[in-house]
Formats: structure tokens, C-alpha cells, sequence
């Protein structure tokens, strides 16, 4: 199977690791992998901000960009979101685009369900954790799997030592721009979050989203919180043999 | 100050207060996990969702209709009906009405609506005695405080603040025990009962069938106020109408358990036109005032979803940004993911501007809401819609990122002087800024961007398979 | 397309206020561009909770003690209440027609009021065809004046406040939410389910409806409605205070339910 992937703008510039485990996980299960060179940005943060003049321009480009594409996959699942629920919203108004936008949105996955749908792997059984593993819910993946369905992911690895924090899907704060305009509530926010996490005892936190890694991580740096945040795919990269773990 | 930095003000000042911060965590996990157990019950909670929101959507889109069925009924019934295009026409109708029945001491059931209006001061300045009868309204009332929450009002007090307030106010004995401070309330409350000529109430629901009006409370004060007084006077938002007597079985079986879990509250009341001749109590004078005060133009326009609302409070209670500013930061009659909607909305004067932007669309409020509004869509449509009033700082720097997000050559452009320009504290972390990095890294560290990017190690070798 | 959206201009047909019928036509014209594309769905199987099919009784018990209230099940014949331990008999005795008939809920109800000590007792009857008709009410009015508690029938003020309990008949009772329903009506007062401090409803079993869809239903198809239906689910309540729950803020603390089987 032909997959372009959709890295996405946080992903490429913060967490490139993640980017190269999606890679190899999906070659390691028969894809051949393209990356569009010309992506840059989807325009959540535009779009969430109300800037849509602005975030229908970097629809449009997208849409260009991977018009020779037949699968997309995104590491992000709010990006992933972006492409599939907005962009035919977003470009409503002229029906050509409105329908190359219905068009990418169908054919735009998000990584791990890509993987459990399309290619039926049974993520549970590939994953190998040697520490107690907690992990972060990230809300705008309501469109795509729910808590329950990323919590009975993690429930199938043999041994695993999981430890389901209190509030799981609670908000980290991060929304975008948000984490900026509102520091002090965000903060507020992240605080919670660093509370249900902590208290498992767990070390190692699943993290399937950049801002809530970039936000919880660099919360929990500040107050000296020992907790280290991994992606599903450099976890299924590890667990395969396919990527040095990270320590 | 602007109303930006007003608003930020309250916001600082409540994160900093951790009493109330506590105290409102406490109240709404314990009213999240009681609507989780309440729902858990139901044996097509969705599905019953999915009705609520297809009931009112298509009241919303029939309302004239339905609100002439209405207002035919409740006359049919005995009952008067009365028209407030606006807060001040409200105020001058209920006024206009208690002074033609001399009234002189009036009872209120809690309605957030007569808040919206600002009812209370209109009658107490033509001398008329306001008392509210909920607990927590009663509580505020004589505190001289404002509500934080529209279902819990006094989430935000503890219980020495609110025997000091009984004492001081009422001249009670000093004490806080719950039990105890509801029994003297109670007392204290019984015998307002006794004396009061006018009750006053909102509506939970308007049944256009019957012209039936439907109070829900766990109290009794719903059904003391509408009871014990000569004159009732229902306030009446115009969205509050549902067609048909069975249709109310859905929102009833949605509105406690949302609230507080509960799948009934203790008072239900469905009143039909005043007291009938031969009845030995009840008002002999039933009067409706539908107030309209800017919901037609929202019905008209991109947003009339929010008329959905069934005032349920589970939205206030699932929002991690009110369980960190609490009610009061708000400044509204209306707080919370609702009133981050409803205050902009009805109130065209630009002071709530930030309210809508106050989010990180977390979703939690549309899981929550029993009507399925879509909040954080209508969020991010009210933020376009206001485009124009965002910070210029915000807008030049949205719009600068998005060009550069036009090409890939300033978008890698961007990831160079971010790496050049991003403080290192020397482990790979960034740990202060000025401006917007500033106001991340005051109380967050920000990860630095590795050396290499993703698409460079593509380049660079990643692209060849093995 | 909505067969169920009502006919325009009803408004003409009734007595209405002008400033109204001029306000709903500016509404009309408002919202003549709102799209019409939401149907009123159908109810009916959709809504229901509990089905006829199900033990009524057992439900409504498990419902309206989670409400609060307690529900005392109490089959239709049983002991003779005058052979109650303690109980003392009037002077002239109970006489022949008192001893043929047993009466269970009226044990019961004199066993909740001595329990709580209560002097005086307002009955409140709605149905002629219910537990409390005329003739049960002489026998209770006749047992409770040899327990030394006062009946008060006249639901004026002063009774309504001072009275230590009410005891009712309920016109319906919904199993699925532990609800039993009073209405208003001729000497029937709203008060004396809500004002005294002590509410005891006798309800007997075929009343009880399996769900809250069924009562509405039932009641919307009715021409001539009651001034209020009072649909009560457990005690009066309150968490105001820190989330505390209290009972009897402005209604009875306590609800007591004897269902005959």
C-alpha cells in the first residue's frame, strides 16, 4: 500500500523522532511511505482561532499538495481531524473545492487507527512496555477513537503495568493558541493534568499529540515531575526493533 | 482598564484564591461522576440525547407556531400572557403589574432569566420585598453576593461564610452545620411564605399543547412560591416552548440526571392557568411574560443552536476552565461554556469578547450537554465572527505565521530561526522568553527543536527503504 | 413535511392581547428565513425506560427509595390493627363492622405517626375510588382519635402550618422514577403534600404507571387539566450548602409511600 504522510508542522520542527517511527512502523508493515515535501501546515491554529480566510488558503495548499495521493496518515489526531471534519466546512462556499476537500478528508487517517483499521494490526499484541505506562487522552481525538477505545489498546499488551489516571481525558490545556493568549488558565489546566498523571506512580506517559507533549511535558519540567512522554509510534517503533529506545 | 484586562484581572484573582478553586473542584467532579452514574441507568441515554436535540431543534425552526399554540392555550386556561422585547420591558411589565396589585412582598424562585433582566432591583425600588427561596439564591441575596453557578449557585462559599451571613443578616444563631443552617432557613424562609402576595419564577419548560408551564426543583420553593402568593408571574425566555406534553418526558428524564444525577428532581411542577374556583389554594392570578431580549435575532442567525439550552448546568460542570476560574471570573448572569456563547450573544457591547476565546475547545462541554449543542464548533464560529476585535498582536502574528505556512521554503525558513533563536538553557529546553514565548515559558519550560527535523532526516537517508 | 406543526394564526381565535398578536406577527416575519428541515420525531418506544411487563411495584420501590423516600409495601387484607400490641381501643369499643374489615395500611399509617410522636394529622383525599375513601377515612379518623392524634380536614393556614402530617391519596404514581403524582382540585390543597413536615401518600399498586413517558401521554391527550399536577420523587432536598445533603428545606423531610398491593 502507497502512504503519504502528513507529519505535521509540530511533529517535523519539535518531535522528528515521532515522524521517523511512523515511518519505519509502516514500512515494517508493507507500506511504501512518500512524504510531500512541499507540506507545511494544515491551519488548526488559524482555523481554531477564527482566522478562516487565512486557514481556507493553507486548506486549499494542502489539498494541492497531496492531490496525488491515494492514503494520507497523520501522527496528530487533531490534524488528522483538521483535514477530515474542517476542511470540507471551511471551503463550503465553492463547490470544486468542497468536494476535493470531502475528497483528501476520505481518504486522511490518523496513525494508530490506520494501522487497526486498514491494515489490521493488532496493536495491543506489538507493544512491549518494561515500566508501568500511564497516558494522556488528547480531546481533539473525539472524532476519531474515544478514551475507552485507547485505554483497551494499552489493556491488551501482555504484561503491561498500565496505570489509568483519574479524569484521563481531562483537557491538558494546550488548545493552540490558547496556551498562550490564556497562560494562566492553561497553566491552571496543565496543573490538574500533572496531578492525575503523578499520582499513578507511572513514569512513562503515552502521549499521542504534540502540543499536549510540548504542554505536559514542559509543565512537568518546570515543577521537576520525573515523567518522560512517548508517542504510540515510537513505542510500536521500540517494541518492534525498529528504532533504538530513547531512555 | 479595558475589558480584557478586566477580565484578565478576575481571572488571576480567581486561580489565586485556592479555597474557592478547591471548592469548586470538588463540586463539579462530584456532579460529573453523579451525571456519569445517573446516565450509566438510562438504557439509550444517546438516543434520548439525540431526540432532546432533534425536540428543540425543531421547536427553534417552528417558533412562532408554536409559541401561538402556546400563548392560546395558557389564555384558554385562564392565564395571562404578556410580551418583553427587552430586559427593560420585562422590568416595566412586572412592575406595572405588581403595583396594580399593591404587592408588597414577593418571593422568588431561582430563574436565571429574572437575573438576565435584572428583576430583583426594578421591584425593590417601587418598594416592593424581594426574597429569594432557593438556599443558595437566599444565601447569595443576603450576603450581597452573585452567583457563581446556574444550578448551584454558592459553590464558591464555604460553610463559616454562610453562617456568618445567616447570623449577621437574619439574626440566628451562629452555626455551621449544614442540617442546622437549613432548618433555620427553613424557619426563617416559612414565615416569608406566610406573608408574600407575589411569586415570581422562570419556566423550565413551556408545553404549547396545553399551555402548561413546568417548574422542576428539589427544594419546594417552586412550588411554595407559586402557591402560597395571590399573583404568580412566570418570566418566560421565548425558547423555552416544547410542542406537546410528551415530548417533555425526554427533557425531564435529561435535565436532573445532567444537573446532579438524579433521575427525577423531588418537585416537579406542571401548572395549568391559575387555581380553578374550587381549588382551596393556589394563585388566583396567573401572568406569562415571554421575553424575547435579543433570542429572535440569535434564532435568526448562525448561532441559534444555543436556544437549546435547557439550563442544566452539566456543561459548568464538565469544563476544566471553569473548574480553575469559577463562576464569578465570568462577569455574567450566564458563565460557563453556555455563557461564554449566550453573553456575547445577547449582549452586542464588545465587554465579553474574550469569553468565547477562553477555551481549548476540549470538547467536554458538548459530551456533557443533554442537547447536543455543538459548543466548541459555535466557539470557533463566534471567534470568526468577532475576527475583527481579536488583539491586533494576535492578528498580525496569525497572519504572518500563515504566509510563511505558504511555502516550504519559509516554512523551513521558520524552523531555522527557531532553532537559532529559541533560548537554550543548555539541556535542549527553552526556559524564558519575552512576549508571547514569555507568557509560555512563565510557567511552562518549552522543548527546543532538535537539531535535525523531520524532513531533514528525510533527506538525509530516512527517505530510502531497506 | 411537520405534520405536527401546529396551524398559523391560532392566535385570532382566542381572546389575546394586542401588543402580544402584534409581537408574535413581527416574529413571524423575524424568522421567515429560518430553514424548516427538522422533523418532530417520534416518541412513544423511544423515550421508555420500564415496560408494562415489568414488576411495577418492585421498580417504583427501588426508584422512590433512591429519591429518599420510604416506601412501606402493605398487602390489601391483613391483621386486624385494633390486635396491634399497645394499641388502645376506644371507650365503646371498635364495634362489628371495624373488626370485619382488615385494614394493614391503616396499621401502618399509625405506626409512622406514633413513631413520630405526632399530635395532629391532615387527611387529604383526591378519588372517591381511592384507599382513603369516605369509608376507610372514618375508620382511620376513628383509630387515630384512640392514638390521641387530632384529624384536621380543613387545609386553611393555620392547619397547613402546624399540622405534624399529611396523609394523602396520589392520583397516579410512575415506577421507572419512584414519582407519586398529586393534583389540585375541589378540597384538595396543593399545600398538604408540601407545608407540613410529614407526607404520607397511600397508593395502591394498580396506579402505579411503568414510566414517566405514559403519565405525560396520558395526561396531554386531556382537554380539562387541574390548575398543577405535583409530581414528587422522594423528600424535599438541598446541597446548597458545600454539596451537603440535607432534607426538609421548604417541604416534608419525610415521605412515606404505602403501596396496597
Amino acid at each position: 500500500m502507497n502512504v503519504a504522510l502528513f507529519v505535521t508542522c509540530l511533529t517535523d520542527t519539535f518531535f522528528p523522532r515521532v515522524g521517523t517511527a511512523v515511518v519505519h512502523v509502516l514500512r515494517h508493515f508493507g507500506c511504501h511511505v512518500e512524504f510531500p515535501t512541499e507540506q507545511t501546515c494544515c491551519g488548526q491554529p488559524a482555523y481554531n482561532s477564527g482566522f478562516h480566510a487565512e486557514a481556507a488558503v493553507l486548506a486549499r495548499r494542502m489539498i494541492e499538495v497531496f492531490e496525488p495521493y491515494e492514503t494520507v496518515v497523520s501522527p496528530s489526531a487533531s490534524c488528522a481531524t483538521m483535514v477530515r471534519h474542517h476542511f470540507p466546512t471551511l471551503l463550503a462556499a465553492d463547490p470544486r473545492w468542497h468536494l476535493a476537500a470531502q475528497r483528501l478528508a476520505g481518504r486522511t487517517f490518523e496513525f494508530a487507527t490506520f494501522l487497526r483499521d486498514r491494515l489490521a494490526v493488532d496493536l495491543g499484541a506489538c507493544l512491549w512496555f518494561d515500566e508501568p505506562v500511564t497516558f494522556h487522552y488528547p480531546c481533539h481525538a473525539r472524532d476519531i477513537y474515544g478514551v475507552d477505545g485507547l485505554q483497551s489498546w494499552l489493556a491488551q499488551v501482555p504484561h503491561i503495568d498500565l496505570r489509568v489516571p483519574e479524569h484521563a481525558d481531562l483537557c491538558c490545556g494546550f488548545g493552540g493558541v490558547f496556551a498562550v493568549e490564556h497562560a494562566p488558565i492553561s497553566t491552571a489546566m496543565v496543573h490538574d493534568k500533572l496531578e492525575g498523571l503523578a499520582a499513578t506512580g507511572a513514569r512513562l506517559v503515552l502521549c499521542n499529540e504534540g502540543g499536549c507533549t510540548m504542554q505536559i511535558a514542559g509543565a512537568a519540567r518546570r515543577r521537576g515531575l520525573p515523567l518522560r512522554f512517548k508517542h504510540i509510534a515510537e513505542c510500536l517503533a521500540e517494541s518492534l526493533g525498529l528504532l533504538e529506545p530513547e531512555p | 482598564m479595558s475589558a480584557s484586562d478586566a477580565f484578565r484581572a478576575r481571572v488571576a484573582k480567581a486561580v489565586a484564591d485556592r479555597r474557592v478553586v478547591q471548592a469548586v473542584h470538588l463540586a463539579t467532579w462530584r456532579k460529573v461522576s453523579a451525571r456519569q452514574a445517573g446516565f450509566a441507568l438510562l438504557r439509550n441515554a444517546e438516543e434520548l440525547r439525540d431526540l432532546a436535540s432533534q425536540i428543540k431543534q425543531h421547536t427553534l425552526e417552528n417558533l412562532p407556531q408554536y409559541l401561538e399554540q402556546f400563548v392560546t392555550q395558557v389564555r384558554r386556561v385562564g392565564g395571562q400572557i404578556h410580551w418583553a422585547k427587552d430586559a427593560a420591558a420585562a422590568r416595566a411589565i412586572i412592575c406595572d403589574l405588581a403595583r396594580g396589585y399593591a404587592s408588597h412582598l414577593a418571593v422568588k424562585v431561582k430563574s436565571m432569566t429574572t437575573e438576565e433582566v435584572d428583576l430583583n432591583h426594578a421591584l425593590e425600588a417601587i418598594g416592593v420585598r424581594v426574597v429569594e427561596t432557593d438556599l443558595g439564591e437566599f444565601i447569595v441575596q443576603i450576603d450581597h453576593d452573585r452567583p457563581s453557578h446556574i444550578v448551584t449557585p454558592i459553590i464558591h462559599k464555604d460553610r463559616r461564610q454562610i453562617a456568618a451571613a445567616m447570623a449577621r443578616e437574619i439574626g440566628c444563631e451562629y452555626t455551621e452545620d449544614p442540617t442546622e443552617l437549613t432548618k433555620l432557613a427553613r424557619r426563617y424562609l416559612r414565615d416569608i411564605f406566610r406573608r408574600c402576595d407575589l411569586g415570581i419564577s422562570g419556566v423550565n419548560f413551556g408545553v404549547a399543547e396545553t399551555g402548561t408551564i413546568c417548574l422542576c426543583t428539589n427544594e419546594g420553593n417552586g412550588r411554595m412560591s407559586t402557591t402560597r402568593p395571590r399573583v404568580h408571574i412566570a418570566l418566560m425566555g421565548i425558547e423555552k416552548v416544547i410542542p406537546r406534553m410528551r415530548d417533555l418526558a425526554v427533557f425531564l428524564k435529561l435535565l436532573s440526571r445532567s444537573s446532579t444525577g438524579q433521575p427525577m428532581g423531588s418537585y416537579t411542577t406542571l401548572i395549568t392557568g391559575p387555581k380553578r374556583p374550587a381549588d382551596p389554594d393556589g394563585p388566583e392570578r396567573l401572568h406569562v411574560v415571554l421575553l424575547d431580549n435579543g433570542r429572535a435575532d440569535i434564532l435568526r442567525g448562525p448561532f441559534a443552536e444555543v436556544l437549546k439550552c435547557i439550563r442544566c448546568g452539566a456543561c459548568l460542570n464538565a469544563c476544566p476552565v471553569y473548574r480553575n476560574i469559577g463562576g464569578h471570573a465570568y462577569n455574567s448572569v450566564y458563565p460557563g461554556p453556555i455563557g461564554s456563547l449566550v453573553t456575547p450573544l445577547l449582549n452586542a457591547d464588545r465587554r465579553h469578547d474574550d469569553l468565547p476565546r477562553a477555551s481549548s475547545l476540549c470538547g467536554a462541554c458538548y459530551v456533557a450537554c443533554p442537547v447536543k449543542i455543538n459548543i466548541p464548533d459555535l466557539l470557533v464560529k463566534l471567534r470568526a465572527a468577532t475576527r475583527a476585535r481579536q488583539p491586533w498582536g494576535k492578528r498580525a502574528a496569525l497572519r504572518a505565521w500563515c504566509w510563511a505556512m505558504c511555502s516550504a521554503s519559509t516554512y523551513r525558513q521558520g524552523q531555522r530561526l527557531m532553532r537559532t533563536f529559541l533560548p537554550d538553557d543548555g539541556e535542549g529546553w527553552t526556559t524564558r522568553g519575552v512576549g508571547p514565548l514569555g507568557e509560555w515559558t512563565a510557567t511552562r519550560d518549552l522543548p527546543r527543536p532538535p537539531s535535525k527535523s523531520f524532513r531533514q532526516l528525510w533527506e538525509e537517508g530516512l527517505a530510502d527503504e531497506r | 413535511m411537520n405534520a405536527d406543526a401546529p396551524r398559523a394564526d391560532v392566535a385570532q381565535a382566542i381572546n389575546v392581547d394586542p401588543a402580544v398578536r402584534e409581537a408574535l406577527r413581527g416574529l413571524r416575519r423575524q424568522t421567515e428565513s429560518v430553514p424548516r428541515r427538522t422533523a418532530l420525531p417520534d416518541l412513544a418506544e423511544r423515550v421508555r425506560q420500564v415496560g408494562a411487563d415489568e414488576d411495577l411495584v418492585r421498580r417504583f420501590e427501588q426508584a422512590a427509595t433512591a429519591a429518599g423516600a420510604h416506601v412501606h409495601l402493605v398487602s390489601q387484607t391483613d391483621q386486624n390493627p385494633g390486635r396491634q400490641a399497645g394499641a388502645r381501643l376506644p371507650a365503646g369499643g371498635i364495634g362489628p363492622r371495624a373488626d370485619a374489615k382488615r385494614c394493614a395500611w391503616i396499621a401502618k399509617v399509625r405506626e409512622l405517626l406514633q413513631a413520630r410522636g405526632a399530635k395532629t394529622a391532615l387527611l387529604a383525599t383526591a378519588r372517591p375510588d381511592s384507599a382513603l375513601n369516605s369509608e376507610r377515612r372514618q375508620e382511620l379518623v376513628m383509630f387515630l382519635a384512640a392514638d390521641g392524634i387530632a384529624e384536621q380536614s380543613t387545609p386553611d393556614d393555620e392547619t397547613l402550618f402546624s399540622v405534624d402530617a399529611a396523609i394523602t391519596d396520589v392520583s397516579a404514581a410512575i415506577a421507572e422514577t419512584g414519582t407519586i403524582v398529586c393534583v389540585s382540585g375541589p378540597g384538595l390543597a396543593r399545600g398538604a403534600s408540601l407545608i407540613p413536615p410529614v407526607h404520607i401518600a397511600v397508593v395502591a399498586a394498580q396506579q402505579i404507571l411503568p414510566d414517566l413517558y405514559d403519565y405525560l401521554e396520558q395526561i396531554g391527550a386531556d382537554a380539562d387539566l387541574p390548575a398543577s399536577h405535583m409530581l414528587i420523587s422522594g423528600p424535599s432536598k438541598t446541597a446548597d450548602i458545600e454539596g451537603v445533603l440535607v432534607t426538609g428545606m421548604h417541604g416534608p423531610g419525610e415521605l412515606h409511600v404505602i403501596v396496597l398491593m
